[in-house]
């Protein structure tokens, strides 16, 4: 398993991309202040597999250890599956909350550790985000999630051997996929457009970005629909 | 013939709120401190603001002179101290010194309000350098600062860059025999902190802990603000030593929730030093012949439920000189203290009236 390196930064530049998370909007409601308690740590999942802390997360940004915020936001976000189950903090504070930040900031301000974290990601998202439905196990990179276990690369290599083990067709695979109606793709490509996430792609994956956005713009414009 | 004065031995916030009380309630005090003056630990040790309301407390102080003097059944004696006790419940015989002067006073019953002293980071240990280095301080030092609303650093006059508290300096140290919570330096270090933050806000201060002890409202009046308002640091470890390094002062300690050793350079370091007895509480203990309890405070065998009984009949205590205790609890004893003593007086003297 590789560990993500956390490059050497100028003072000047972790200051900068701590001030981008501290300057979000939803800063304030997220962060309180830290009793350091450890009930988000009780309760958050990724905390019983991993060395992960939503509270020591919390702390860091708290205390402004920009070194140690320096670490976090650039290797620890990643662990955070997201699921918000740290929304429990007596001072009312959101660690799940402040990792979304820190990985928005992470992925807009290109830090390389953020492009490593979401390569293994560019697949799933090519899927979703084209055809707005769901991942299928064909589409998997094996050697993206060594955190997975050695089977995945198993069952991979003989996908095909396991689905006719199946009785039923589940349609899932890349090349098939349950049908999206017209009209939900275009509010989805639009939701994509409009509220940044294609730029947030562009700043990770500007070759993913270019193909999805070629397969969108080919939609909205059957549909007489002009994105800038 | 019984006597009808409550004599009311000290003249800080617990004396001077249990001579209003009796005043109040009709009867006669009288009021015995050392000092010149009356006021107490918050004047003699230059208190800048109450806690938890950052009132001035030379401000406050005053009233609570004010509202004694305004009484006509309160008389005071200053620079006097009480030397030796005759007598029994309604009817002591109290020997009080006036420089070379001595005068022996009758009283029914007695208050002892000889409250607490501050811990002296000198005694037993030496390895926070208080008498060795001059940007050691303690809450108090710090107070004296606050007053003039001010912060500098001694040895520089300029204003600190960084600045620490170090709590539980002289509490709950079984080493050095003081094994209770002082139970107000979480509060005062993080009202203090806030001081320190609103005079300088550039600087950077920092807690060390081993627990916040911010009981009731001080929760969010004081810890809250401290750390969400005034992004003060709350570090849960204790500081072993500080040492001089260069211009700095350097504290090292553990960082124990995030596992990790401190070596934190520092401009100031305010020691939190907790409560002791007093002097004079424990010279009232031995002139009274009132027991001690174990920590060396005016014993109170009925607590928790009378928290103002000590262990002769007629004399009572009131604030510190029973343990630590925060102003709240101090003028809670007093107006209680007050109330036991009054009503002995009248007990006592309306079995003492003729029958017929």
């Amino acid at each position: 398993m590789t560990v993500p390196v956390v490059r050497e930064a100028t003072p000047e530049r972790k200051a900068e991309i701590f001030g981008k998370v501290v300057a979000d909007v939803r800063f304030q409601d997220y962060v309180h202040g830290c009793y350091e308690c450890g009930i988000c740590v009780a309760a958050c999942p990724s905390a019983r597999f991993y060395d992960f802390s939503p509270r020591k997360i919390t702390q860091a940004v708290c205390r402004e250890d920009l070194d140690l915020f320096w670490e976090h936001v650039n290797v620890d976000v990643w662990n955070c599956s997201q699921c918000f189950s740290c929304d429990r903090c007596p001072r009312g504070n959101s660690p799940g909350g402040l990792i979304t930040i820190m990985r928005e900031v992470a992925v807009t301000a290109g830090l390389r550790s953020a492009k490593e974290a979401l390569e293994g990601g560019e697949r799933v998202v090519y899927k979703i985000m084209s055809t707005g439905t769901q991942v299928s196990p064909d589409m998997l990179q094996p050697e993206a999630f060594p955190d997975w276990g050695p089977d995945v690369q198993d069952v991979s290599r003989n996908l095909d051997l396991w689905r006719r083990a199946l009785p039923p067709e589940t349609l899932h695979t890349t090349t098939t996929a349950w049908e999206i109606d017209d009209k939900t793709l275009v509010e989805l490509y639009l939701i994509w457009h409009m509220t940044g996430v294609l730029d947030m792609i562009k700043a990770v994956d500007e070759g993913l970005h270019m193909i999805l956005n070629d397969v969108m713009e080919e939609l909205l414009e059957d549909h007489d629909i002009v994105v800038s | 013939m019984p006597s009808d004065t409550v004599l009311i031995i000290g003249g800080g916030p617990a004396g001077l709120t249990a001579a209003r009380a009796v005043g109040e309630l009709g009867g006669r005090a009288l009021v015995v401190e050392t000092r010149e003056r009356l006021g107490g630990m918050p004047d003699e040790a230059n208190y800048a603001a109450l806690t938890p309301d950052f009132r001035p407390a030379s401000e406050a102080v005053a009233e609570m002179v004010a509202a004694v003097e305004a009484l006509p059944g309160v008389s005071v004696r200053t620079s006097t101290r009480v030397t030796a006790r005759e007598g029994e419940a309604g009817d002591f015989r109290l020997t009080l010194a006036s420089g070379e002067a001595t005068e022996v006073v009758e009283a029914g019953a007695v208050i002892i309000a000889t409250g607490f002293q501050h811990f002296d980071p000198g005694r037993e240990t030496q390895m926070y350098g208080y008498y060795e280095y001059e940007d050691v301080l303690t809450l108090q030092d710090l107070e004296a600062q606050l007053k003039e609303h001010r912060v500098v650093v001694p040895s520089t006059g300029k204003a600190p860059e960084t600045l620490c508290f170090i709590q539980c300096v002289g509490s709950r140290d079984r080493r050095i025999g003081n094994t209770w919570c002082s139970k107000v330096c979480c509060g005062i270090a993080s009202k203090e902190a806030i001081e320190v933050k609103r005079l300088a806000p550039q600087c950077k201060v920092f807690i060390f802990y081993i627990d916040m002890r911010m009981y009731g409202f001080w929760e969010d009046q004081l810890y809250w603000k401290a750390q969400e308002e005034h992004h003060v640091q709350f570090i849960r470890g204790i500081v072993t030593e500080v040492i001089r390094r260069g211009e700095k002062l350097v504290v090292k300690g553990e960082d124990t929730t995030m596992g990790r050793p401190v070596e934190a350079p520092m401009d100031m370091v305010v020691l939190s030093v907790g409560m002791e007895p007093s002097r004079g509480t424990v010279e009232m203990s031995k002139v009274l012949g009132v027991p001690l309890e174990s920590h060396g405070f005016i014993a109170a065998p009925g607590n928790p439920l009378d928290t103002v009984t000590t262990e002769v009949p007629g004399i009572f205590v009131a604030g510190a000189a029973a343990g630590p205790k925060d102003l709240e609890d101090t003028v809670g004893m007093a107006g209680l203290a007050a109330a036991r003593a009054v009503a002995l007086l009248r007990t006592a003297a309306s079995t003492a009236q003729p029958v017929g």
